[in-house]
């Protein structure tokens, strides 16, 4: 499904090279749950938004359900028509009630009617528990139902792929079980998911992998629980020291 | 700190005192001058009764007078037995039955009411405004996002209009425009005034429209990017909603300031509210209630620009 070769970004800070993507190269197969974590500043998020690009880099091939990102002929909206993404900050169009939120892509991306769009969108919204809320504005829901509405707002799209970047780090404690709770089923469904976050309990639930990344390197690539029995890497060991 | 309650009252007070005190001093100044104050002369400037007098077409004798309401048909037999009729108003009769009149006497008149020039003036200005207004708005626009567009030569553009407009007095463009530009092309002074004042305007929104879209977060656009929008749908559908209501407020500011600006283009001969107060001034050497008035109807028309735009923020304020 997704096939990164060779993948690198570079920042120019302060007169200094920053290499923030460092010759990353991982295969991530359909239906696949892969978690990403790794201290700040790793370079995972970077990662994660090169994938649909929002991030643009600066060597390397990062091929979506057969489509070269690295090719400039590619057509960057219909890779990102099947690439839902979730954000740490939700985003959500705050001047459009919950339920236009959900429903805009879907009309004026995929062409969809006014009905069909909202008949998906309440769907999606009963599924992710928030179906009341269809038509207040996002100001007045709280951070774990906006983040919910985001989540629904990326599925109407029906993709292929699904990234998480942080999607609980901007959550109150309380709320942070209703998201991974949706972020579960979505899982257990057989959703293609890449997930940057520090909720080590759902990596080791939920993961088929944990990449674990740091100075913009994957240093680890292993099944959860092989991962946090015995990490091979130091990093990574101090790491999930500091952490767990 | 504990939360005290103190009275209101005296302020309130001293403000009631000080906005005596203006009126006094006004007064106090005016009679220093011996100023005569005629108040009276100033309605007929707005609307005034006109009279379209009526005369006899040819001699002969009033054969009958018939009220029609407060008209009055008056039918006249000439001298070689046929007759022809004029309605005038009633209370403006100058004949009675059995009258001889002759050819080019006054039968009586019939009255209208007409907008005097200070209505036609505010009419002018308003149309003047709205025009110069919806054409910068859309110069403003677009302007502005070529401003931040990543094209150089686009960019360039709107960087030398924005700095070329904003740097050169409006004055001095109206009359570039009108003797310069309105002289090449053969534009009137209507033309060449509304196209100075959108021009103007629209400089001035593009930075507006600029500003408000930066501030509008990045993380807007890249949701929407996301969901595999283009950019073109992005900036209609997310962006500029959003900017639109940041921007309102600067936005009001501009065309309350172009209301007012737009009484330059009395200096091209418009005649818009600055000059028909010129104008009656000079008919009636009412120089200090003209100018009061001008001053009051300007007053007028930015206050209901300002309600309108108050009333568009409460509704778009329904989202926050």
């Amino acid at each position: 499904m997704i096939e990164v070769r060779d993948l690198s970004k570079v920042f120019e800070a302060r007169g200094h090279t920053v290499r923030a993507v460092d010759g990353v190269s991982v295969a991530i197969a359909r239906g696949e749950v892969v978690v990403v974590i790794g201290p700040s500043g790793s370079g995972k998020s970077t990662f994660l938004r090169c994938l649909n690009g929002l991030e643009d880099f600066d060597a390397g091939h990062i091929v979506v359900d057969g489509m070269d990102l690295a090719d400039p002929n590619t057509d960057i909206d219909a890779v990102r028509r099947e690439v839902g993404m979730v954000f740490q900050h939700f985003n959500l169009f705050p001047h459009m009630t919950v339920l236009d939120n959900v429903c805009l892509a879907q009309r004026i991306v995929r062409g969809r009617g006014k009905a069909d769009a909202e008949a998906r969108a309440r769907a999606l919204l009963e599924k992710v528990g928030i179906a009341q809320k269809a038509g207040e504005y996002p100001s007045r829901l709280s951070g774990g139902q906006q983040q919910r509405v985001a989540i629904a707002r990326a599925l109407a799209m029906d993709p292929k792929v699904m990234l998480f970047d942080e999607p609980t780090s901007a959550l109150d404690p309380e709320m942070v079980g209703e998201v991974l709770d949706v972020m579960k089923a979505l899982a257990r469904e057989g959703m293609t998911m890449v997930c940057v976050t520090h909720e080590m309990g759902f990596a080791r639930e939920v993961a088929g992998r944990v990449l674990f990344m740091d100075a913009g390197r994957v240093l680890e690539d292993a099944a959860p629980a092989a991962f946090f029995a015995s990490p091979r890497e130091p990093r990574a060991r101090t790491f999930l020291s500091q952490v767990l | 700190m504990l939360k005290q309650q103190r009275p209101q009252w005296p302020w309130h007070g001293l403000l009631a005192l000080i906005g005596l005190g203006v009126v006094a001093a006004l007064w106090y100044a005016t009679s220093v001058v011996h100023y005569e104050w005629r108040w009276n002369r100033v309605p007929q400037y707005f609307a005034y009764e006109a009279e379209q007098v009526e005369r006899a077409g040819d001699a002969g004798r009033v054969e009958a007078i018939v009220a029609e309401g407060e008209r009055s048909r008056v039918t006249v037999r000439k001298d070689d037995g046929q007759t022809y009729a004029l309605t005038v108003a009633t209370r403006s009769l100058k004949v009675g039955e059995r009258d001889e009149v002759g050819e080019g006497d006054v039968v009586g008149a019939n009255y209208a009411w007409k907008a005097g020039p200070l209505a036609w003036g505010v009419w002018v200005t308003i149309w003047i405004s709205f025009v110069a207004g919806a054409l910068g708005l859309v110069i403003g626009l677009v302007t502005g996002l070529c401003r931040i567009s990543r094209n150089p030569t686009l960019r360039g553009i709107a960087v030398g209009y924005i700095e070329l407009i904003r740097g050169t007095p409006l004055l001095v463009q109206i009359f570039i425009f009108y003797f310069f530009i309105g002289t090449v092309l053969d534009l009137s002074r209507e033309v060449a005034g509304v196209a100075a004042l959108a021009l103007f305007t629209g400089a001035y929104v593009a930075e507006i429209v600029r500003a408000g879209i930066q501030s509008v977060p990045r993380g807007q656009s890249e949701a929407a990017r996301s969901l595999g929008m283009g950019a073109a749908q992005t900036m209609r559908w997310i962006v500029l909603p959003q900017a639109f209501k940041r921007t309102l407020p600067p936005l009001a500011g501009q065309f309350i300031s172009l209301v007012k600006d737009s009484s330059l283009v009395s200096v091209i001969a418009i005649t818009d509210l600055t000059k028909a107060g010129r104008e009656v001034i000079t008919a009636t050497f009412a120089t200090f209630e003209i100018w009061f008035t001008v001053a009051l109807l300007y007053l007028l028309i930015t206050s209901a620009l300002s309600q309108l735009v108050f009333w568009m923020e409460r509704r778009f304020a329904r989202s926050d």
